[in-house]
């Protein structure tokens, strides 16, 4: 062929022997679309009699060829440490009969793993892989591609089928899919007019196969569901028979939640590190070590599901997560998954409600691609472990390679612990210590249990720094006011203690500092030390204080000591870190005494898993609180209900 | 010093201990990192000197009561191994019948001779550090909670549905096959076993901390069991939690 763009006509004989061809080859793995019961899944093919392209849709999308179900990115040894997975490595694959909704899916994937961080092992697969697509031929029950405009595809694939009769049309979407046509097909003939208009028709008739259709045009979805959030027995309504089994979204071909476990060998001394698929729906996918779990009905699990797909991606990259592929409902037993009812009743209730819905205006993004991932922690060695209270450690670390850790104020790290698996922390010692970097633990899960156990001289994984921290340039200038409360004071030290070893740089430095009772305070000698200083105003105070303690300060929750400090709203910054609890009632205080909202700061704490905006865990609607924060600007977020 | 490990069976098929039995060259790994000092269905040998204790079976029993007790004085961790021991298992189907007619089923006339009650799970007796569940566990389980244990860490075991490994494992779902599956409802764990084998979850594992019973009752009934065959699925493994 010397013309790569054209369309090609291919009998159906010639095909068989393309595919079985392309079988022969060993050093390709062919896979394609088989039955599986009554029903169809992509599996590995031995011959092209297996290749059913008349299905209507398989259990899973392909995406299980570029994101798998279960997947080792990192092994370790505790002689030698981490060692990542060489992204060469990945396995590709020839693709036979993915539908355009699937392609189109991938499209979606691509954009999100590539995102800010890419993600190496996805993008390897992606690239060395070849998709031959197959234009639907029988749509699923359930299937509502054409209401969201993935029915049918112009690109995104290396060769695209037609089922013609007789023949297959074969579109080329790429030099790799004319290599292939080239290399593996004999035959191949040129496609003439009444070919191209036969393959026209039959992408109409596509369109017109669906049973499932919305009663509105699909791209008032964002600015629609935008109107609900909270309209809670709406959702309560809707979500009342809801398994929390995960079906719908493990089924989802642009679903990408995952979760990492550590997988130790016998021998306890070596291991390996898996991602495997997660799923928003699931009960405890937003619960974190303390027992808090930040999405904890059913309800708001279910919500949270269509917000991401409707309205948070398209926030991020301007299209509604979903490609009509219908798995989501023809997967649910109690069918309450079907986003084509769920919109419907949506759009049935803005009408009788009056709410006039107007076409969401597709945001104008520029994705920024940018550093590849670091999966393998970077050794480190425990050089001093101090005891702070009964539960509460501090660790001072030092990295292996002998280089600072480099992290702005606020940021936080991952500390992976052999054997146990990986936890984040807050890093609680300012930039300007050199050489080593201190975490203070309190002893919760099991990362932190078995990090108490831990020796000087001992060896932990770390990753980071990550997340955005304080921005402590800006701060110049301006009186700050912290208001700490428990473990809160460990990511608050790190910018305390980075003002005070630049102090000529900042104006009034006022310390609120509240924990339970005495015996939590910690950092108590350097703390109490701050009562001495003339240039920084300290107060602290316990919600209680036993009998048999010794207190002489205030006691009372943090909020008592609010009205206590005199400060200029206009000038000052509030620096709060405590709790989940405690930032309503202290925000409250502070907009009571004028604090403008941008001037109060934030540090949160979500279930951080990967740390750098994919798992999926830590989201805060649309937010990713590992990647977007932990640190954040309350303008920012007072606006995003999942926050505070 | 490896921890020394002993095993105890209570009302029980013995079918858990026999998957460790069954571990093969796994087995000499594991013997690596404990020492057995008990475990009646492959040494004769006995100690009372032991860290952890693995039991299986439930208690079914009165005097059942005070062996418990007496291992959970000895050892540092127990661990429930298997349904029996874990959620009570099947034992606990005679729960919903009268128990003087099961005593007369089981020992005709010499019923009297023989002491009853309401068949339970371990933690109902004694306090438990760890779960395997299953019937039988799987030896990929038993493992996992032990390399957890001897790591000292709790061992992770899901709080979501077998439909969860399911869909991972790309079967065909068994409602869709006209199955009655109980797996909605179901702690996973057990890597969809039985579906994977063309069959139905029976709810071996015990429920997940939050089911939806009355979801999963409705769904039973819509692919069409009958309102008491839809009770009666829960009734197979779920006898004490849904007693208690």
């Amino acid at each position: 062929m010397d013309d790569d763009k054209k369309m090609h006509i291919i009998s159906k004989d010639t095909f068989a022997e393309f595919i079985n061809n392309l079988i022969a080859d060993n050093s390709l793995n062919v896979v394609g679309v088989k039955s599986k019961g009554e029903k169809f899944a992509f599996g590995p093919l031995e011959s092209a009699n297996q290749l059913r392209l008349d299905y209507d849709v398989t259990l899973l999308p392909p995406k299980k060829y570029f994101l798998p179900q279960y997947e080792e990115r990192v092994t370790y040894d505790v002689a030698t440490g981490f060692k990542a997975k060489d992204p060469k490595e990945s396995k590709s694959n020839v693709i036979i009969g993915v539908h355009p909704y699937d392609i189109m899916a991938l499209l979606h994937m691509d954009e999100i793993f590539r995102e800010t961080k890419s993600d190496p092992y996805y993008l390897e697969r992606r690239n060395s892989s070849i998709i031959i697509g197959t234009n639907i031929q029988k749509m699923s029950e359930q299937c509502f591609a054409p209401s969201m405009g993935c029915a049918t595809i112009d690109y995104g694939y290396d060769l695209m089928l037609t089922d013609l009769g007789e023949k297959y049309a074969i579109d080329v979407g790429s030099h790799k899919g004319a290599d292939l046509l080239n290399k593996y097909a004999k035959d191949v003939k040129k496609a003439f007019a009444r070919d191209i208009h036969a393959v026209g028709k039959k992408k109409m008739d596509i369109v017109n196969m669906t049973k499932q259709k919305f009663n509105f045009s699909s791209e008032l979805i964002p600015e629609m569901i935008g109107r609900f959030y909270e309209k809670d027995s709406f959702w309560k309504d809707h979500s009342e028979e809801c398994l929390s089994c995960g079906s719908c979204v493990l089924v989802c071909p642009t679903c990408y939640c995952f979760d990492i476990q550590d997988i130790p060998d016998l021998s306890l001394k070596k291991g390996q590190r898996l991602r495997t698929w997660d799923g928003c729906l699931l009960e405890d996918f937003a619960k974190v070590a303390s027992g808090e779990n930040f999405r904890d009905t059913k309800a708001n699990r279910y919500r949270h599901r269509y917000f991401k797909k409707g309205k948070y991606l398209f926030n991020r990259f301007g299209f509604v997560s979903c490609v009509g592929c219908g798995r989501c409902s023809s997967n649910c037993l109690p069918d309450i998954a079907n986003p084509v009812n769920l919109f419907n009743d949506m759009y049935a209730e803005s009408l009788k409600s009056g709410i006039e819905i107007d076409s969401a205006t597709v945001p104008d993004i520029s994705i920024k691609t940018g550093t590849i991932i670091e999966f393998a922690p970077k050794l480190a060695t425990i050089v001093k472990k101090v005891p702070m209270t009964a539960n509460e450690t501090m660790f001072e670390l030092k990295l292996d390679d002998e280089t600072d850790l480099g992290h702005q104020p606020g940021q936080f790290v991952q500390v992976s612990v052999f054997g146990v698996g990986e936890a984040p922390f807050g890093v609680s010692s300012s930039p300007t210590k050199k050489g080593t970097f201190e975490l203070c633990i309190r002893k919760l899960g099991n990362v932190t249990s078995k990090m108490h156990t831990l020796k000087e001289g001992d060896k932990v994984g770390i990753r980071g720094p990550l997340g955005k921290g304080f921005d402590a340039e800006f701060l110049k200038g301006k009186d700050l006011l912290f208001v700490a409360g428990g473990l809160g004071i460990v990511p608050l030290r790190s910018l305390f203690n980075y003002v005070l070893a630049n102090r000529k740089d900042y104006g009034r430095v006022i310390l609120l500092y509240g924990c339970k009772e005495p015996r939590e305070l910690l950092f108590g000698d350097e703390i109490l030390g701050l009562e001495d200083r003339d240039d920084v105003e300290f107060m602290s105070t316990v919600d209680w204080c036993p009998e048999e303690e010794v207190w002489t300060s205030n006691v009372g929750v943090i909020t008592t000591l609010i009205p206590k400090v005199d400060f200029d709203p206009q000038k000052t910054y509030a620096v709060v870190v405590g709790p989940p609890i405690m930032y309503k009632f202290v925000i409250k205080d502070l907009k009571s005494r004028n604090v403008p909202d941008d001037h109060i700061i934030v540090s949160l704490e979500r279930r951080m898993k990967c740390g750098v905006g994919k798992c999926g865990h830590c989201q805060i609607n649309q937010l990713y609180v590992c990647k977007d924060g932990p640190v954040f600007n309350y303008s920012d977020i007072k606006g995003v209900p999942e926050a505070l | 010093m490896k921890p020394k490990v002993a095993f105890f069976d209570f009302a029980g098929c013995e079918g858990d201990q026999l998957q460790i039995a069954n571990l093969e060259e796994e087995i000499l790994d594991l013997l690596g990192q404990v020492e057995v000092v008990s475990f009646r269905e492959v040494m004769k040998e006995h100690s009372d000197d032991y860290h952890i204790a693995f039991i299986e079976g439930s208690c079914t029993r009165q005097q059942d009561e005070e062996r418990l007790k007496q291992i959970r004085k000895n050892a540092s961790v127990v661990v429930a191994i298997g349904s029996c021991a874990t959620i009570g298992g099947i034992n606990s189907l005679k729960n919903y019948q009268n128990l003087d007619t099961v005593k007369k089923i089981v020992y005709g006339e010499n019923a009297s001779l023989f002491d009853t009650y309401l068949a339970r799970p371990i933690d109902a007796v004694i306090p438990v550090d760890a779960y395997v569940h299953g019937c039988p566990m799987t030896k990929e389980e038993f493992l996992h909670v032990v390399k957890s244990l001897l790591l000292g860490k709790k061992p992770e075991i899901p709080n979501y549905p077998v439909c969860v490994e399911c869909k991972k494992n790309e079967n065909v779902c068994a409602f869709e096959r006209g199955e009655f599956c109980i797996g909605p409802v179901t702690r996973a764990g057990c890597n969809s076993c039985c579906v994977n084998e063309g069959t139905k979850c029976w709810g071996c594992r015990g429920m997940v901390d939050n089911p939806n019973e009355n979801s999963q009752k409705e769904v039973l009934i819509k692919y069409g069991l009958s309102v008491d065959d839809a009770i009666g699925k829960f009734k197979l493994y779920f006898g004490w939690e849904k007693k208690k």
